[in-house]
């Protein structure tokens, strides 16, 4: 639950009305010079209808050096950022050739194997020269390798299913294989905070969408109700598949699903359930299978688990494991399958290595090691920002780690400052994330040293004193009895 | 002062438009900023009072009828155009007609007419300006004028 003091909410409504009132009188300025000017139309209707693109023009572009900064290495504990300059306000950004060298608290390189691996890469190589970088296919026609049998095989195994579905890119598989599972008489029903490519999916499949309340099961259990008994709309005929939504870790909040309460209320009502694991699998759990470790749920029990390979394991690409007989189902349905090119084999190489890794197949202690690394650097440093008085979201546990900024002007305040002092964050804004509730989204890896975790809380420390963010009374510091050698 | 923590309960509205009209802190900001705007034309203008409360609620209702009633969509395009054709005030809390929001947002302008008829002690041409404003503002927030457009005014092509 996020508590906000109630000056912070008051003043963030007030910042926000005056930069839209700012951007309203600078649109109206600017059709009045336009009236007057040219039509370079020809013709043709615009690109933008009506006021579409107005927090784009008049709220990112002023901020727009705080975000897509390029880099210039791999993603590991300290990277190159390229710096940009701009001459005209930051409308448009021109790189340099002049490149920092900057603390990585933004990438989601929770096991640390975004760089080069003494295991992996090697594997990796060998494959890409074996394989070729790409299958140049897709599965059905000649892009299924031997690689991606064994991928399947070893995610199956991993993740505690029967089988394996394995797809090129994380996003496509959610939004291809949501409509191919409901159709149109189909009930979903998905937490309020869940991920684009999960509502893209859910709109694609045509299927009747409704909400519940973030991570509130007894809500969940209320809709549920609700819906079961009314039926279908309109005709008001009994519902022909029923799924609910959830995340493992939702990566704006670093919250924890609620999974028991969650799977025991749709064992109830005989919905089904699909599980999100992108930012748990392999981050949390003891052996680093996901939320189901962690929260002692039986697999079998969550009918369809999907997962991307983007976060833990330094690949790309995204997984559906379930029964053999949906796996065989979609294997034949599903348009990311029959459509879409393969996973490119050195990627999956780097999938396969990397789980052997994590369970220690390759004969040694590092994939144990990464996993208590990132558990003790995550609860060190959620603890550390919490004595130091910052308002930070997320459970014990989870690697993600939002900072509450709340009001617009400390988002490239805080981003620009920490930039300045050689830590990169990640801020997040409106409409990723609702209108008062700002934050900067810290993600630590088991690639960052105690070192680096102390540096980059002097860093945030002096920044957050700067840019005035810390809402809760820090914890006075103990004062340590000092021995006077007389 | 002790910092008094309200408590951002998440909605299940999807729409980004609106939903931040469901946090802590909305009404409370919404009568400070009319308040602050009397002041301010007070101030400028130095007129009397009456007719600064006149000059609040006639821009209170340019502004609020510009962005609640005429205004259609969003300023995103995020969620790819499914409210395009809807104004905020339909928008709002899914179409849910006679909230506590809309409850409210229909009893901030008559309260505004009380006041600013009372202080210019209900003389003409205020009066005549001040009931105009309150009766167009508040018959569009009937809830049998949802989604109605008479005449054709701002209806789509």
């Amino acid at each position: 639950m996020i508590k906000i003091p109630y000056l912070t909410a008051l003043t963030t409504l007030f910042s926000y009305g005056l930069l839209f009132v700012f951007g309203q009188l600078r649109d109206f300025f600017r059709k009045i010079i336009d009236w007057w000017s040219h039509n370079k139309l020809q013709g043709y209707a615009p690109i933008c209808l009506g006021l579409e693109d107005f927090y784009i023009r008049r709220l990112y572009l002023r901020i727009q050096d705080c975000f897509n900064r390029p880099i210039s290495s791999p993603p590991d504990a300290w990277f190159d950022v390229v710096e940009r300059i701009s001459n005209d306000y930051n409308k448009t950004l021109k790189r340099t050739t002049k490149v920092s060298r900057c603390l990585n608290l933004g990438s989601y390189n929770y096991l640390g194997f975004a760089s080069a691996d003494e295991y992996c890469t090697p594997r990796v190589i060998e494959s890409l020269k074996r394989f070729s970088p790409s299958t140049c296919s897709t599965r059905v026609d000649g892009g299924t390798t031997v690689l991606h049998a064994e991928l399947e095989e070893c995610v199956a195994n991993f993740v505690g299913k029967p089988a394996a579905l394995v797809f090129g890119m994380g996003y496509v598989t959610n939004s291809a294989i949501l409509p191919v599972i409901t159709g149109k008489g189909g009930l979903i029903i998905s937490d309020s905070l869940n991920h684009n490519s999960i509502v893209n999916g859910a709109r694609g499949s045509r299927a009747t969408v409704r909400v519940f309340q973030h991570n509130t099961p007894h809500h969940l259990e209320k809709v549920l109700r609700e819906q079961i008994a009314e039926g279908q709309p309109r005709t008001h005929r009994p519902w022909k598949k029923i799924f609910v939504v959830v995340e493992g870790i939702y990566s704006m909040e670093g919250e924890l699903c609620k999974l028991p309460e969650i799977v025991a209320i749709c064992k109830k009502y005989k919905a089904f359930v699909y599980l999100d694991e992108a930012h748990s699998i392999g981050a949390v759990g003891q052996t680093g299978r996901g939320v189901c470790e962690l929260l002692g749920v039986d697999t079998a029990d969550v009918d369809i688990m999907m997962g991307t390979f983007t976060k833990s394991f330094g690949s790309c690409g995204g997984y559906i494991a379930g029964s053999k007989e949906l796996i065989k189902y979609l294997k034949y349905t599903c348009p990311a399958h029959l459509y879409a090119t393969s996973i490119s084999p050195p990627s999956a190489q780097q999938i396969i290595s990397s789980i052997k890794v994590i369970l220690g197949e390759d004969g040694s202690k590092r994939g144990a090691q990464k996993l208590a690394r990132i558990r003790d650097n995550g609860n060190f440093f959620r603890a550390e920002l919490q004595k130091m008085g910052f308002e930070v979201l997320g459970d014990n546990d989870s690697p993600v780690m939002p900072i509450m900024l709340y009001n617009p002007s400390k988002i490239p305040a805080f981003s620009r400052e920490c930039l300045k002092r050689n830590v990169a964050v990640v801020t997040v804004a409106f409409p990723a994330t609702p209108l008062l509730l700002a934050r900067a989204r810290i993600c630590v890896s088991a690639a960052h040293s105690r070192e680096d975790l102390i540096k980059a809380l002097e860093v945030i420390s002096t920044v957050g004193d700067l840019v005035g963010i810390k809402y809760f009374p820090a914890e006075p510091e103990k004062q340590e009895s000092r021995i006077k050698f007389e | 002062m002790a910092k008094l923590y309200v408590q951002a309960v998440p909605t299940t509205d999807l729409n980004r438009n609106t939903e931040w009209f469901t946090y802590p802190g909305v009404w409370t900001i919404y009568i400070l900023i009319l308040f602050f705007s009397w002041l301010v034309v007070l101030s400028v203008f130095g007129c009397s009072p009456g007719m600064a409360w006149t000059i609040v609620h006639l821009s209170h209702f340019v502004v609020t009828y510009q962005f609640f009633h005429w205004k259609k969509g969003t300023p995103f395009a995020e969620d790819q155009g499914v409210y395009n054709r809807l104004t905020w005030w339909e928008q709002i809390e899914n179409g849910k007609q006679l909230t506590r929001n809309r409850k409210f947002l229909t009893v901030v302008p008559v309260v505004l007419y009380l006041i600013a008829s009372h202080t210019t002690d209900y003389q003409h041409p205020m009066l005549f300006f001040n009931t105009l404003a309150v009766f167009i503002l508040v018959v569009a927030k009937f809830p049998h004028m949802h989604k109605v457009r008479i005449f054709g005014i701002n209806a789509d092509q």
